[in-house]
């Protein structure tokens, strides 16, 4: 369990090592996430529709969005050179190459919300203060499950023809759940209610990374098995 | 009784065919493949 | 375990046997629905799209269930005749998908007065149906018969466990749809008659459901016997 750990780790911190010296995914990403904030911005009318009405569907939509972007470099960058036979020969546990792409992607998105929170929060004007706390919890809670689903959805399509169109088709319907409790409750927080109130869906999320995180750790040796 | 009965037939006669037309449809397209 | 030809074409028939006597079926559903089943007082004719709707739902879901059970069986046996059950159950889940999101908004119209909205068991009828959708792309996408049938059943085994979730979120943001009328603990609220309708149409959808995936099932059996037929 420690070994699977530790090459989980290893593989990660080459998928970043990777990126630090190209920063083609990330960059991109985060472009992608700040172009979208912009175009929401003006994708309504000012007069009628505020921007702290729209604020939440706005953060939730561009996180997705911008995160998906992130999940296919995961495996097209091992299909280069044939990279991932010589992965999936070497004496790593399956686990651990799920786990290791896991944490990559993990790091991918944080990044990205990381570089989005602030963004949205300078362009939407809205006032976090007591909210932030509250917020961070429910952007891990929302996160961890997907970007599993994602990591092993990535791995599958990356063997077809259209793996950037497929990736948003098989992932989103996976992604309603979440981004429901996630901006409902990011809703409430940013008028002012407290975290308290919102624990039927905090525990949902909850249940959801569990279960998916789980499962998807669970089939993912079966995307690689000849 | 105050209850009055929508007249909405036409709705109904609507579903019924579009159900006809996709089970059918669907039937044929499988006889169709069978005979290749 | 290799499907001779011949398997493959005993399958048909039965299949497309049996499609012909539920496709009989829905023709005396019809009937009794229009002729013998008593007009609802407040919804009028537009409630006896119901006899189709339900059934057509309950069919659906069982197809898009047993894809996915039989995707995770085939993770476990490895035996390539699951995966094509699989396959042919996805297909025909997708038949009944579209009859549920047809019927329903030409019943929503006359009965909540809009074509389409958010309520929790349409929004589920909906991503299931985008998810099969889905699932059919990446199978047409993938080549590699063993490659499909494995990526294919995590799809599969993945939208089945999306399913309480998803329908648990819309119910958590607030539900239109009229609640279950058979399951109901008090005294069943349904003419008797009006019951009998539906379960004869439960019936008959579950005999054509049946029928559709024994056929395309048989289909996909006769492709992979010619295939090997062929030397490939």
């Amino acid at each position: 369990m420690t070994e699977t750990l530790r090459l989980a780790v290893v593989l990660a911190a080459k998928d970043l090592r990777v990126e630090r010296r190209s920063r083609t995914a990330l960059v991109s990403a985060v472009v992608f996430a700040a172009l979208v904030l912009v175009i929401f911005n003006f994708a309504r009318d000012p007069a009628t529709v505020t921007a702290k009405m729209l604020a939440p569907s706005v953060l939730w939509v561009t996180f997705t969005f911008a995160s998906m972007l992130t999940f296919n470099r995961a495996f097209s960058l091992e299909k280069e050179n044939a990279a991932i036979d010589g992965l999936l020969l070497s004496p790593m546990p399956r686990g651990a190459l799920f786990l290791g792409k896991y944490l990559a992607n993990l790091a991918f998105v944080g990044t990205v919300q990381a570089v989005t929170l602030p963004l949205f929060v300078l362009f939407f004007n809205v006032g976090l203060g007591q909210a932030l706390g509250g917020l961070l919890l429910t952007i891990v809670l929302a996160t961890i499950g997907f970007v599993a689903i994602g990591t092993v959805f990535s791995a599958m399509v990356v063997r077809t023809r259209f793996a950037d169109l497929m990736l948003p088709m098989l992932l989103l319907p996976f992604l309603v759940p979440p981004v429901m409790g996630a901006v409902a409750v990011t809703t409430r927080l940013l008028s002012g209610r407290p975290l308290s109130e919102q624990m039927a869906w905090l525990r949902f999320l909850g249940v959801y990374d569990v279960v998916f995180l789980t499962i998807c750790a669970m089939v993912f040796p079966a995307i690689f098995d000849e | 009784m105050g209850i009055e009965t929508p007249d909405n037939g036409s709705y109904m006669v609507a579903a019924y065919v579009v159900v006809c037309v996709v089970v059918v449809g669907y039937a044929l397209s499988l006889w169709r493949r069978s005979r290749q | 375990m290799i499907p001779t030809l011949d398997d493959a074409h005993a399958t048909i028939r039965r299949g497309l046997l049996i499609t012909a006597l539920a496709l009989a079926g829905v023709g005396a559903v019809i009937v009794m629905a229009l002729w013998m089943t008593p007009t609802e007082v407040r919804q009028g004719l537009a409630q006896k799209i119901f006899y189709l709707h339900a059934p057509s739902a309950w069919a659906g879901l069982l197809a898009f269930s047993l894809t996915g059970i039989t995707g995770g069986l085939y993770l476990w046996l490895r035996d390539p005749r699951l995966d094509l059950f699989s396959e042919a159950s996805a297909e025909v889940g997708l038949v009944f998908g579209v009859i549920v999101l047809t019927t329903g908004p030409i019943w929503g119209k006359p009965i909540w007065g809009t074509w389409w909205t958010w309520d929790a068991r349409l929004t589920l009828t909906l991503f299931l149906f985008f998810l099969f959708v889905g699932y059919m792309a990446l199978r047409n996408a993938l080549s590699d018969p063993a490659e499909r049938a494995r990526f294919s059943a995590v799809v599969g085994i993945l939208g089945l466990l999306l399913v309480p979730f998803v329908h648990l979120s819309v119910y958590m943001f607030r539900t239109l749809h009229p609640q279950p009328v058979l399951l109901k603990p008090s005294a069943p609220s349904m003419d008797p008659r009006m019951l009998r309708t539906l379960l004869t149409s439960v019936g008959v959808f579950t005999l054509l459901y049946i029928g559709f995936v024994t056929t395309r099932y048989g289909l996909s059996l006769r492709r992979e016997a010619r295939g090997v037929a062929d030397g490939d």
